[in-house]
């Protein structure tokens, strides 16, 4: 570089070089802008389109949140969502029945007792069961597990909600166990050692204080699990089937062994149905979908207030 | 203390009934861990069994192939796990990156092929090239006009992207396309692998070797790529794309000098390959019949199992990650930027962030059918671009990776040691200035990392291209991102409403491994980008 370039930074106004800066700092804000532009987006369209759907003659919100009966033809039908939502909370219910205890005994085992060695091979097993796609999982559950639980003697229709909430279960494992893990390694060592030094047992450190002490992460992982369950579609689409089936109170475990239609496959089979739109069966994919994020978003802000509101400082 | 010896509860009474529940405890966690592992690791096996069909071989086959293949492999396996774990580590490197070019080298075969033709990428980059002197120029003779500066550097390429395209691909005469690709490509790479190579080595004989070489080695294909049978422009891609990384990789662990008995391994797996190959070609031993083979990748979907293809998904998948990288990743990385560098921490606009910081974290939670909805309604129903096309299925997913995108960007920006920022300052930059010269390239590959992580989880997304009226079949790849197209995991889903066994075990299978071994190989690629980055620290 010559002198004189040196020269003339020292000395020339810098209006120019100010006004590069800031457009430099909209632009990127702008870009993080946007993602509150997402949120809002999916919101307004939602909100609009679901109250189409409410306008529609074969709608109506009471009819919408207390109809015990679902069916959407292409010219219309009868909407009421609670067949959609008992199929959901089944399949949530069933795979937090499979994911929790696992996970947790996961996550204590690779924040406790692993090995460094053990670690470094059960930790990435773990991230590359997280990174399989979910429609992987949906035809695992279709084509393996559902003949495989026909072999072993259970009852289940090609299409069932059963294999559908294992995979379900199984998919959000990872999910469970590598988010409590991060809540126990964050115990501090010090309190395991005044365990140890009160004479207990590496068992009794591990339930009576390091769990105790990572509840509110362990928590707000559930939560957040949960909430994936709920939200998953291509599982659930491919193994549970797309017939909407009220929720049988006489006889549950029925509901498990034959085939229902969640939220998520209600949308989906809404879209694929009507592609042209217009009808109230393609509107009420919004309603459906407006539900959806209402309870998977009250869902995640409930898991980040319990990990914050219950988290003790360790210091 | 007293209280507590009053109660009475030591812990560590009844020594030998703890000792057994701790073990208990112990191995109930271990198996609980190794079942969600193993559950789904079963599973994939049955897949690659479907898909390869290796026990339709001959006993003959399988035996030779086990004699020269897999016995010799884990032999160097254990070899490397128990004497030379560096040399352990060069062996996965060399045999991954091969592998992971190859993947590449396809991906950029396909994007020549069906997104921009090697016309319009030689016209585009003569048009920057353009550009950039005009901008330099103006520079260098106008130092002092830095506002005319920001319109010449937003107009200039604007301007040259407009006209100059369309100037050359109306040109009377044009060079033949392997001709074209030589100049627009080959040389560009090799340029860039002369600069790597002088900065790595800090030698600019060394550079200039290396490009000459990459340039020879590119051109040598105008004679001996029709002696090897393939035309000239798949040996300069194969050159460039694979054979430059790898042999660069190659020669670093030899001037290293450590761990260099890893780089038999791939001898090792591609001569055993080879020797059973010959084997049981003499001996006659016939191989099996997989449902995963060549004809599998290259052809069309089918309604008879026994021809049907997975190329134009691949095609599918291959243009929607463009779009991706094309428009989520620089947004993303633009707001991690923002937030990590920019964003006050106090005050009105402090709550704001805060509260774009939180929106992040629940986008990221919300479900990616509802992702598909907002596609539908924001680029489809308000926007009038045609449904199910590359175009809409890139932006849809590119939306639901965004907050990933950032998270992870962020995490590597904040990684970057703020006495390098200070030292920045120090020296009279600039906040933009710092920002682009020193957090950026330090936090590269860890973003680098997030992103392909990201391509990863986006390969792999179906309801939301569900939603957005991506075709059941495709028959006939897209030529561009207006077409209507196919995914691999959208096959996948139509596939897997066919009730032939055929097709369930077998097609869909073959479908299942190609996505898994796509992912495997890019999420491999991350994490060795990351432990490398790590390491470095």
């Amino acid at each position: 570089m010559s002198e004189r370039s040196i020269d003339v930074d020292l000395t020339r106004s810098s209006s120019g070089r100010v006004v590069k800066e800031r457009i430099y700092k909209w632009l990127l804000f702008a870009c993080a802008a946007l993602t509150v532009f997402v949120t809002a987006a999916i919101i307004y369209t939602l909100a609009t389109d679901a109250i189409a759907f409410f306008m529609t003659e074969d709608a109506s919100v009471t009819g919408f949140f207390t109809g015990t009966e679902w069916i959407a033809r292409s010219d219309g039908g009868t909407f009421g969502v609670w067949p959609l939502v008992t199929a959901t909370l089944t399949i949530t219910f069933v795979s937090a029945l499979v994911a929790v205890p696992t996970g947790v005994a996961a996550a204590v085992y690779l924040s406790e007792y692993a090995s460094d060695r053990m670690r470094s091979i059960l930790k990435p097993s773990l991230e590359i069961l997280a990174g399989i796609p979910t429609v992987v999982y949906g035809y695992l559950a279709l084509v393996y597990l559902t003949p495989a639980l026909q072999w072993i003697g259970i009852p289940v229709s090609t299409f069932n909600l059963l294999s559908a909430s294992v995979m379900v279960g199984i998919m959000i494992i990872p999910m469970v166990s590598s988010l409590s893990e991060d809540a126990m390694s964050s115990v501090p060592d010090s309190l395991r050692q005044a365990g140890y030094g009160m004479g207990a047992t590496k068992y009794e450190v591990s339930t009576g204080v390091v769990i105790p002490a990572a509840i509110s992460g362990i928590f707000s992982s559930f939560i957040l699990a949960l909430s994936r369950a709920i939200g998953e579609t291509m599982i659930v689409v491919m193994a549970a089937g797309l017939r909407p089936r009220m929720f049988n109170f006489t006889n549950p475990l029925d509901n498990l062994l034959s085939s229902g239609q969640p939220m998520t496959a209600g949308m989906v089979s809404a879209v694929t149905s009507d592609a042209t739109g217009g009808s109230a069966t393609y509107l009420s994919m919004f309603a459906l979908g407006l539900t959806l994020f209402v309870i998977t978003f009250v869902m995640n802000l409930a898991s980040d207030y319990v990990a914050s509101r219950y988290q003790e400082e360790y210091q | 203390m007293a209280t507590d010896q009053q109660t009475g509860t030591w812990y560590g009474t009844g020594e030998a009934v703890s000792r057994v529940r701790g073990q208990a405890f112990k191995t109930l966690c271990l198996s609980a861990t190794l079942l969600a592992l193993l559950s789904v690791f079963v599973l994939l096996l049955y897949v690659a069994n479907d898909a390869f069909q290796p026990l339709s071989a001959d006993t003959g086959w399988l035996l030779v192939t086990i004699g020269t293949v897999v016995v010799p492999s884990l032999a160097a396996v254990g070899y490397y796990y128990t004497r030379d774990t560096r040399a352990g580590e060069t062996a996965t490197i060399a045999l991954g990156l091969p592998i992971v070019s190859l993947l590449l080298t396809g991906g950029v075969f396909i994007t020549f092929e069906h997104v921009v033709s090697v016309y319009q990428w030689l016209s585009i980059l003569v048009s920057l090239a353009v550009a950039g002197g005009i901008v330099y120029a103006h520079s260098r003779v106008r130092t002092e006009a830095d506002l005319e500066r920001l319109v010449v550097v937003v107009a200039v390429p604007a301007l040259a992207l407009w006209f100059i395209p369309k100037l050359i691909l109306s040109l009377p005469m044009l060079p033949t396309q392997s001709i074209a690709l030589l100049g627009s490509f080959v040389v560009p790479v090799a340029v860039v692998v002369g600069l790597f190579v002088r900065r790595q080595r800090e030698n600019d004989r060394d550079g200039v070797i290396a490009a000459v070489l990459t340039l020879v080695g590119a051109a040598a294909g105008f004679g001996v790529a029709p002696v090897v049978g393939i035309t000239p422009f798949v040996w300069m891609l194969l050159v460039t794309v694979t054979a430059v990384p790898v042999s660069l990789y190659v020669e670093s662990v030899i001037r290293r000098g450590a761990g260099v008995s890893g780089l038999a391994f791939p001898l090792i797996v591609v001569g055993g390959i080879v020797a059973s190959a010959v084997l049981t070609d003499t001996l006659g031993f016939a191989g099996p019949t997989p449902w995963l083979d060549w004809g599998f990748l290259t052809n069309v979907p089918s309604r008879t199992p026994e021809d049907a293809g997975f190329y134009p998904p691949l095609v599918g998948s291959v243009m929607m990650l463009l779009i991706i990288i094309i428009s989520a990743f620089p947004v993303g990385v633009g707001a991690a930027l923002y937030l990590e560098e920019y964003a006050p921490q106090r005050g009105r606009w402090g709550r704001l962030v805060d509260l774009i910081e939180v929106n992040i974290g629940n986008l990221a939670g919300v479900p990616s059918v509802v992702y598909g909805v907002l596609g539908l309604a924001l680029f489809i129903r308000a926007g009038g671009l045609g449904s199910g096309t590359a175009l809409v299925g890139g932006f849809t997913v590119g939306l639901l990776i965004l907050p990933i995108v950032i998270i992870s960007s962020q995490e590597a920006i904040s990684a970057v040691p703020d006495s390098m920022r200070q030292a920045s300052y120090g020296m009279g930059a600039t906040k933009w200035q710092t920002t682009r010269n020193v957090v950026l390239p330090e936090a590269l590959p860890g973003i680098m990392t997030g992103n392909i992580l990201a391509m990863g989880r986006a390969i792999g997304e179906t309801a939301p291209l569900l939603i957005i009226g991506a075709p059941a079949v495709v028959r006939i790849a897209p030529n561009s991102f207006t077409n209507k197209f196919s995914a691999m995991p959208r096959q996948i889903y139509t596939w897997s409403g066919e009730i032939d066994a055929a097709f369930r075990h077998g097609v869909l299978a073959a479908g299942v491994v190609t996505l898994l071994v796509v992912l495997l190989l890019m999420n491999g690629a991350a994490i060795l980008i990351r432990n490398k980055y790590q390491r470095r620290e």
